[in-house]
């Protein structure tokens, strides 16, 4: 073979490898409205920026004749390209190869691009379509999947790690996602869970379809293990972008500063209508944020999981921050169980990624109930606490409503060390509501009253006007200033400013222990 | 009241095991069971009628169920049986942490049956509204 013919031998080879499963399977593939794992890279990565790596990896094993089988690239497609001119690494499944499934080299290519992109700090995007462990490769397999979960871990708060769900994803596959910062997951066409309905069907005679049971509906609206709900591939992969957009590189670095084409000086005056007069209406705490950040640009992060809570990214005179807000069209804007996870991982996300926090709260309380307590309201309560608390990240706070007991406390308030809280004079920052307050402090007066009814409503009455405002938190100190609404944005960006350098110190720690 | 001794995994317990009795709708109703669902009103049959538990309590079965999101008290409902509604729009409020809160429709659908009235109290879970 000569020089002319051992290139001609590459190029061939290389083909092959591209061609992946063969044309059936990938026509096969495209039939059940999935692109294939290298479509799902083009769409991903800048025009003819993808650089593959490990192409000529194959199977070491032999058991079960796997020499036999032809297994282009082990089943996976790794390597590092540009999306929007910045770099990132992805492993993407293929699932026209033996089912995408994982063995041992399949698993060495991915841990080689994790290690890749934790070295040189970047994004790494693990797309997700595969049968599973590859049953013929035993242990070895079984190592694989340890060797990513492991890295996974060891890069949690270093680089953004993403991950796509684009077809199966099932049994100890779901924990390298799991542990992972994001997750996108597609209708119909995706599924996460640990036994499937089969399995479930004989152990405790459930009849559940794979859709019901780990689909992209379910994962976004009811367990929270997803993020995001795409209805195409292209419409998931362009949300991929817009997230990362509003990430940094890494841990070290910040979020891209964009120049912002909003004004930062600008007015919002529709926020000065917008809270109603009576505190029992609900308003929709979303026009609140889409008025703040700049163009109205707004990425909801967990958009159908406890709506009671919103959090998302947003910027503000171009630089990114996470926004946290209570949401009191959805449970009245209740503290519970979930919306307390939600917001207490995002804020850790926030606070590794050096990303400012922004809460706006409007929360009348916990949530009451004997199933609330009994699922651990109190632990999960506690992470929110914890979290705040924990984060060094500028934290601002603006209080636009309702700010009662321990939900006041909880929502990044002064006491656990926002750097600066803000009040809209709507504010109303008390123990409790003045319903319940005024039922045990003027209790003897209402009972002893002739109409203890009527006595009820004055007393009421009473504490609210001495009571629910923010003058009282402000007097203390803990409400830093009283605003305008219409000037929530120019103070929160002149606030981000004034923040920009902050340092704290904490004492040093191996870590802490947050109440999981 | 009937006391039991239960044997689980070599563990003993006592339980007791007391009969519901559902006699008009003093107790919060036990989960209603899709009530035998008598499909177009046969006229001809009130004698099972009087035994089935409130008319107004049965959920046709296969309509989906709305349900009350935190304990409260129904403010308003804006929905009778049989009218068609469409997502988002709002069926009822529940007045529950000093809010008011809508309950909205979570899917375009027809109003199957409608299970509370102004001023019932409801806990977590209850049944509000369904949906067919």
């Amino acid at each position: 073979m000569n020089s002319i013919e051992k290139i001609k031998d590459l190029a061939e080879r290389k083909e092959k490898i591209e061609l992946g499963g063969g044309a059936d399977k990938i026509a096969k593939q495209h039939e059940s409205g999935k692109m294939t794992a290298r479509e799902r890279i083009d769409a991903l990565f800048d025009e003819n920026s993808f650089v593959e790596m490990d192409a000529f990896v194959e199977t070491r094993s032999t058991e079960f004749d796997m020499q036999k089988k032809k297994v282009p690239g082990d089943g996976v497609v790794t390597g590092y390209g540009s999306v929007n001119g910045r770099l990132v690494y992805v492993s993407s499944q293929d699932f026209t190869v033996i089912g995408g499934s994982l063995g041992e080299m399949h698993a060495k290519k991915i841990t080689k691009v994790m290690d890749m992109a934790l070295k040189m700090g970047a994004p790494f995007i693990s797309i997700n379509d595969s049968g599973g462990a590859r049953i013929e490769e035993g242990i070895d397999s079984l190592s694989g999947f340890g060797d990513i979960f492991y890295r996974n871990t060891l890069a949690s708060g270093v680089i953004p790690q993403i991950s796509v769900i684009m077809g199966p994803c099932a049994g100890g596959a779901v924990y390298s996602p799991a542990i992972t910062d994001f997750i996108f997951m597609v209708e119909n066409t995706s599924q996460m869970f640990i036994t499937g309905p089969q399995v479930i069907k004989t152990v405790t005679g459930e009849d559940v379809s794979f859709e019901t049971l780990g689909g992209a509906g379910t994962h976004n609206a009811v367990s929270g293990v997803a993020h995001f709900k795409s209805a195409s591939e292209m419409e998931c992969i362009e949300e991929i972008k817009r997230l990362i957009s509003f990430l940094p590189d890494n841990n070290l670095t910040d979020s891209p500063a964009y120049t912002a084409r909003d004004n930062m000086n600008r007015l919002v005056e529709e926020l000065d209508g917008m809270i109603p007069d009576e505190a029992n209406k609900p308003y929709d705490m979303m026009d609140i944020i889409t008025k703040i950040v700049d163009d109205g640009d707004f990425l909801e992060i967990q958009k159908y999981f406890a709506q009671n809570m919103i959090i998302g990214f947003g910027r503000l005179n171009g630089n990114t921050v996470g926004i946290v807000a209570n949401q009191p069209k959805n449970m009245a804007g209740v503290l519970d169980v979930n919306s307390s996870d939600k917001a207490a991982r995002f804020v850790r996300f926030c606070d590794a990624f050096n990303i400012p926090l922004i809460t706006l709260t409007d929360v009348p309380g916990y949530l009451p109930g004997v199933g609330q307590e009994h699922s651990g309201v109190i632990r999960h309560g506690a992470k929110l606490l914890y979290s705040f608390s924990e984060a060094t990240v500028p934290k601002i706070n603006v209080i636009v409503r309702k700010a009662y007991g321990g939900a006041y406390i909880a929502m990044n308030s002064k006491h656990l060390g926002a750097d600066m809280v803000l009040a809209w004079p709507s504010a109303e920052i008390a123990v409790m509501g003045p319903e319940g307050a005024a039922n045990i402090i003027f209790k003897k007066d209402i009972s002893a009253a002739a109409d203890p009814s009527e006595a009820r409503k004055a007393k009421i009455q009473e504490y609210r006007d001495k009571f629910s405002n923010p003058y009282i938190a402000a007097a203390r100190g803990y409400v830093d200033d009283v605003i305008q609404p219409s000037a929530t944005r120019i103070r929160l960006i002149n606030a981000l400013e004034m923040l920009a350098s902050k340092r704290e110190n904490r004492p040093s720690k191996k870590h802490g222990n947050i109440p999981l | 009241m009937k006391k039991f001794l239960i044997k689980v995994n070599g563990n003993q317990y006592e339980v007791e095991v007391e009969e519901v009795k559902v006699e008009g709708a003093a107790q919060p109703a036990p989960e209603v069971k899709a009530a035998p669902v008598a499909a177009p009103a046969p006229a001809a049959a009130p004698a099972p009628k009087a035994a089935a538990p409130k008319a107004e309590a049965a959920v046709p079965a296969g309509a989906a169920k709305v349900t009350a999101p935190m304990p409260g008290t129904i403010l308003k409902v804006n929905v009778n049986t049989g009218d068609t509604v469409k997502k988002g729009q709002v069926l009822l409020i529940l007045e529950a942490m000093k809010m008011e809160n809508e309950i909205v429709a979570p899917a375009d659908g027809k109003v199957a049956s409608v299970n509370v009235a102004k001023g019932s109290s409801v806990s977590v879970g209850d049944v509000l509204v369904s949906l067919a």
